[in-house]
């Protein structure tokens, strides 16, 4: 219809012309991926940790040497008595005090348990619980260790059997959750412009008064939705297009399953966004409500809930039916899946189902709620 | 300088502000939305999100089935980190359900496990994780390696009673916690959260409040001088900056009657910090809206400029330690970051300005800066209208 | 189409429990400059709005084009144009974007686009400045660029809701010779204005005061029927003390401030100067000038509002 490629024309002429729009619009979500894309890693290595060594011998040098050459551990600082640690630990200069007592060699030696202290700054409950079970590790292991000497040195033709794990990973071998967290951010980037744009550029006819002079004009309501959802459909694309690149020659995320199914998949996304920005639309009477109410409605609630990094397995069970609702919890299955494992459409049909539905019912939605404001 | 007096410029600020007030009053969905909403998802975050990995589902092939292996297998059970997906009888249907999610680890034993071990000969055991999640799967990992250290650690004890030799345990490691013993994620997330909302408060209404003004043509109102201007400015933020320490007034205390996350240090240098906070985002909400020209940039450069750094680079939710060397120099760039060092600095470890006395300068400056500029900017941009 | 171009019956438009049009009826005949007078506030934007099939109205019914405003918007639409109060362009998109945009809105084709321009852009004196961002013109060239956007579809009947507002005295007057030209080529008109002087400009009027039709005819007529009395102008020097002094004085017909005169209705021109002279200076004022002016639509107004008792 020529009217809806009119109104599409001049919504990408507005968008192009607009230098910082342009640039928000199209450049942003690249440097935004390209900037989190380094940040959003859970990985926790180099922990700053405190050494109070009181026992000085080669024994307890080995034994602080067995934590920094796992890579988990870095030693801030070395100091003479555990007074000093609460400074280190107070400033977050180090997460981890460890404390080995003047007694250390001599106990190991005498075989005699030895207490050693772990200090650990609870405040980031997360890394601290993977610190203080990397360090339960090592220190299991060196227990062990001098079990093994010991039972070596007396005479004896068999040592105890051992149970060793071999350990695959699929899809992630490195475990680096870059892997993880950039196809979340790349969703996580495509969200917010196309929700933002959408939301805004129908509140922004509202507020400025050429939404009047549109509906005096034979334009008619789902033509004028149509011109509005399909440009930033197309901005939407683009982006993909431009993060696909990104994530996989920069970061090299491996994409192992089809490009068309990303795109296919992304198409369903924008459907649901594009829906929640002609939703919001309807309801803000200027700009600044629109916002407030994408953010604070939608955006915050999604980033926690949807997956993108607290797991929702972890979620009491009542509430995990709540995120059904959220678009991005399908999406980021999807993309997840798509990029790591190469899944096609036999195993990702009910999360698509799930953005099919909850798509049309939000467009559905907006869509009357849409006609009815203009009657 | 003449009329710069306190009287004076509280003076001129004053019908400024309640102007300003009277139209955010008027607002009520917005004022709804700032208020209400985030003392409503702290609550259903402290509720519902935690960073425990549990409930990981774990698929078993048991070729030996016998009492060892079946005891081997119930230390996975009983540890409380995975659930049972299924018993699979092929490697084969292993894969499947690996593949199709239905498991996220699996244990695959082999027929002579408990031959080799009577035999004490070491015996190797298949994990296969599912790596997609590489923090659940590190964490997964984690508790694997440690439950099969516990098993070798049986056998090991059971084969020195054998041989009767004296069992003990060579170092015994223990982990203290500080600030947070239970390591509660909500005592973790609230005072990270605290920053998160009014972080976005701040900046995302501010960065609005003077590119409307420019749309719609009354940016007359700005005065000439740079001093003038910036009291206009501050006039125009101070009602979302009273707005924002209402709201985290709010949080605070859902936080303290429902999650305990109580403020062991000083109540007021908490305020301190949340307001040396709030003028630095006020800030550079400013500074973007004075580099906008439509709302729709303004709060696109919000946005990326606050929401997603804010929630990813300040530490908030991961370690900044982790991240490359010049991301770490990058988030010296959003104020959050030190925010957060104030506010758990506070919160949780109880401390004083002694520890925390840098961060607030950073703050400081960087709102006199943001400030500054935006002034400046907004001056420039009202002689050119 | 019929000898009317509008037929409005029982016009109403109530809000909650607001009445903004309190049931008007008129009639504009094909061809005419019809002009909806009344203060901000009236009703006009909310009676053009209904006719424009913008609002839909409470009760009573109206006839636009011969097309029904409630059950046949869509051919409504097709065939009016319609000037917003607001000035309602895209101020990012260039004059000629602007044109081809609502060109092709209103399904002209690409052909007929080209010669539409052509014709707006010399209407609007914007020869040359196609490319300009609309938003960069002054306020006048873009009124008249609203315009020709408005009629690029050559509409039998055109709604122009305050056109002029907001736009200097000169620019305004060239306005309003464009709108005496699309009358000439048979283009019914409709336009709010709350200029009095305008609307003498208009073929027919009707005045429009709360939600109702005060006063409706031309502008002679209107004249002719309401101010059955000769007006005087006085310039004085303190005007307010002058309105006080004459407001006492029974024989004084019609008093109104007019800017910075006075405007005194009396029964005679000659004799009715003397009595205004000497009662002003009676109270120590001193008549700078008084003299005879003919009645304009706004003593009008104010003589029918008075009669109305607002």
């Amino acid at each position: 219809m020529r009217i809806i490629y009119h109104l599409i024309v001049k919504e990408l002429k507005q968008l192009m012309r607009d230098k910082r729009m342009r640039f928000l619009a199209l450049a942003a979500p690249m440097i935004q991926l390209a900037v989190l894309g380094y940040a959003a890693t859970t990985d926790v290595k180099s922990v700053p940790m405190v050494v109070c060594d009181g026992d000085r011998s080669s024994a307890s040098r080995d034994f602080v040497s067995r934590f920094t050459n796992s890579g988990y551990f870095a030693v801030e600082d070395t100091v003479d008595s555990p007074n000093e640690i609460d400074r280190h630990i107070e400033r977050g200069n180090a997460w981890l005090a460890l404390v080995i007592p003047p007694s250390f060699s001599a106990d190991v030696l005498a075989r005699r348990t030895v207490k050693v202290q772990l200090i650990a700054d609870g405040s980031d409950a997360n890394s601290s619980n993977i610190a203080i079970g990397y360090a339960t590790q090592i220190v299991n292991n060196y227990s062990q260790e001098i079990l093994l000497e010991m039972l070596e040195k007396t005479p004896m033709a068999s040592k105890p059997a051992r149970v060793i794990p071999r350990v695959r990973v699929w899809y992630n071998e490195s475990l680096t959750s870059r892997n993880f967290m950039v196809p979340g951010v790349v969703v996580l980037v495509l969200m917010i412009v196309t929700l933002t744009l959408t939301s805004m550029a129908v509140v922004r006819e509202k507020e400025i008064g050429t939404m009047e002079q549109l509906l005096v004009t034979p334009i008619k309501p789902y033509q004028l939705i149509l011109g509005k959802l399909i440009p930033y459909t197309l901005v939407g694309m683009v982006d993909v297009t431009f993060v696909l690149v990104i994530s996989a020659y920069w970061f090299n995320v491996p994409i192992r399953g089809s490009v068309f199914l990303i795109y296919g998949m992304s198409c369903l996304f924008i459907l649901n966004t594009l829906g929640i920005g002609l939703f919001i639309s309807t309801i803000a009477q200027t700009q600044q409500q629109a916002m407030m109410i994408a953010q604070f409605g939608f955006f915050i609630p999604f980033m926690y809930f949807s997956g993108f990094i607290f797991p929702i397995e972890n979620m009491p069970h009542a509430f995990q039916y709540v995120t059904y609702l959220i678009p991005l919890r399908y999406f980021l299955e999807i993309i997840r899946n798509i990029f790591l494992k190469g899944a096609g459409m036999d195993t990702l049909w009910p999360d698509a189902l799930g953005l099919v539905v909850l798509g049309v019912t939000v467009l559905s939605v907006a869509i009357l709620r849409f006609n009815k404001k203009l009657g | 300088m003449p009329g710069f007096s306190l009287k004076n410029i509280t003076r001129r600020i004053k019908p400024i502000i309640v102007k300003e007030f009277r139209q955010v009053r008027r607002d009520r969905v917005s004022l709804f939305i700032l208020l209400l909403l985030p003392t409503f998802l702290m609550l259903v975050i402290g509720y519902a999100l935690n960073f425990d990995v549990k409930h990981i589902t774990l698929a078993v092939y048991d070729n030996d089935r016998s009492s060892a292996s079946r005891e081997f297998i119930r230390g996975f059970g009983n540890s409380g980190y995975f659930d049972m997906a299924g018993y699979a009888r092929s490697n084969r249907e292993i894969d499947a359900m690996l593949e199709s999610g239905v498991a996220r680890a699996a244990i695959v034993i082999p027929a002579d496990f408990s031959k080799n071990l009577l035999a004490d000969r070491d015996v190797a055991v298949q994990v296969v994780m599912d790596g997609t999640n590489s923090n659940t799967a590190t964490s997964a990992l984690g508790y694997i390696n440690t439950i099969i250290q516990t098993y070798s650690a049986g056998i090991r004890a059971k084969f020195m009673a054998r041989k009767g030799i004296e069992m003990y345990v060579p170092i015994d490691l223990r982990p203290k916690v500080w600030y947070n013993p239970e390591l509660a994620s909500a005592k973790f997330l609230i005072p990270g959260f605290i920053g998160f909302i009014l972080m976005l408060s701040a900046v995302v209404s501010t960065a609005l409040s003077v590119v409307r003004e420019k749309e719609q043509g009354t940016m007359e109102q700005l005065a000439v001088s740079p001093l003038e201007t910036m009291e206009i400015l501050i006039g125009k933020t101070v009602p979302y900056l009273i707005i924002a320490l209402i709201s985290s007034a709010l949080v605070l205390l859902m936080g303290f009657f429902l999650f305990n996350v109580g403020v062991r240090g000083e109540l007021a240098w908490l305020y301190v910090g949340i307001v040396v906070f709030l003028l630095a985002a006020l800030g550079q909400g400013l500074l973007i809206s004075s580099f906008a020209r439509t709302q729709q940039v303004a709060f696109m450069m919000a946005i990326l400029s606050s929401v997603l750094p804010t929630f990813l680079l300040s530490g908030l939710v991961f370690p900044i330690r982790s991240m490359p060397w010049l991301l770490q120099m990058l988030s010296n760039i959003t104020p959050t970051k030190f925010f957060i060092v104030v506010i758990r600095g506070v919160m949780l470890k109880g401390l004083g300005p002694e520890a925390f006395w840098r961060e607030l300068l950073y703050m400081l400056i960087f709102a006199i800066v943001t400030l500054a500029i935006a002034a400046r900017k907004i001056m420039a941009q009202r002689m050119a209208a | 189409m019929t000898a009317y171009a509008i037929e409005v019956d029982r016009l109403a438009k109530v809000f909650g429990d607001f009445t903004a049009v309190d049931h008007i009826s008129f009639s504009v005949r094909s061809g005419e400059i019809f002009g909806f007078l009344g203060p901000n506030g009236a009703g006009k934007s909310t009676a053009i709005r209904m006719l424009c099939g913008l609002l839909e109205p409470t009760s009573g019914r109206a006839e636009v084009g011969g097309f029904d405003v409630v059950r046949q918007t869509d051919d409504l639409k097709k065939n009016i144009g319609y000037m917003s109060q607001r000035f309602s362009l895209y101020e990012d998109l260039t004059v000629g974007e602007n044109i081809r945009f609502f060109g092709g809105v209103y399904g002209l084709s690409s052909g007929a686009v080209k010669e539409r321009m052509k014709w707006v852009v010399e209407m609007a004196g914007l020869k040359g400045r196609e490319n300009s961002i609309t938003g960069t013109l002054a306020g006048g060239w873009k009124q008249r660029l609203a315009l020709g956007c408005a009629i690029i579809h050559e509409p039998p009947i055109v709604f122009l809701d305050e056109p002029t507002s907001g736009v200097d005295p000169v620019s305004r007057r060239n306005f309003w010779e464009l709108i005496n030209g699309l009358s000439e080529k048979g283009t019914t008109v409709l336009v709010t204005t709350h200029y009095l002087d305008e609307a003498e400009y208009c073929n027919d009027i009707v005045m429009m005061s709360a939600g109702k039709i005060v006063a409706g005819g031309s502008p002679k007529e209107l004249k002719k029927r309401h101010i059955t009395c000769q007006m005087l102008e006085l310039q004085a020097d303190d005007v307010v003390g002058a309105m006080e002094s004459l407001k006492k004085e029974a024989w004084v017909r019609e008093l109104s401030l007019f800017g910075i005169y006075l405007h005194v209705g009396v029964d005679e021109a000659e004799t009715g100067a003397e009595m205004v002279r000497r009662a002003v200076t009676a109270d120590g004022r001193r008549v700078i000038r008084i003299e005879p002016v003919t009645p304009s639509l706004e003593d009008v107004f104010i003589h029918v509002l008075g009669e109305k008792g607002e």
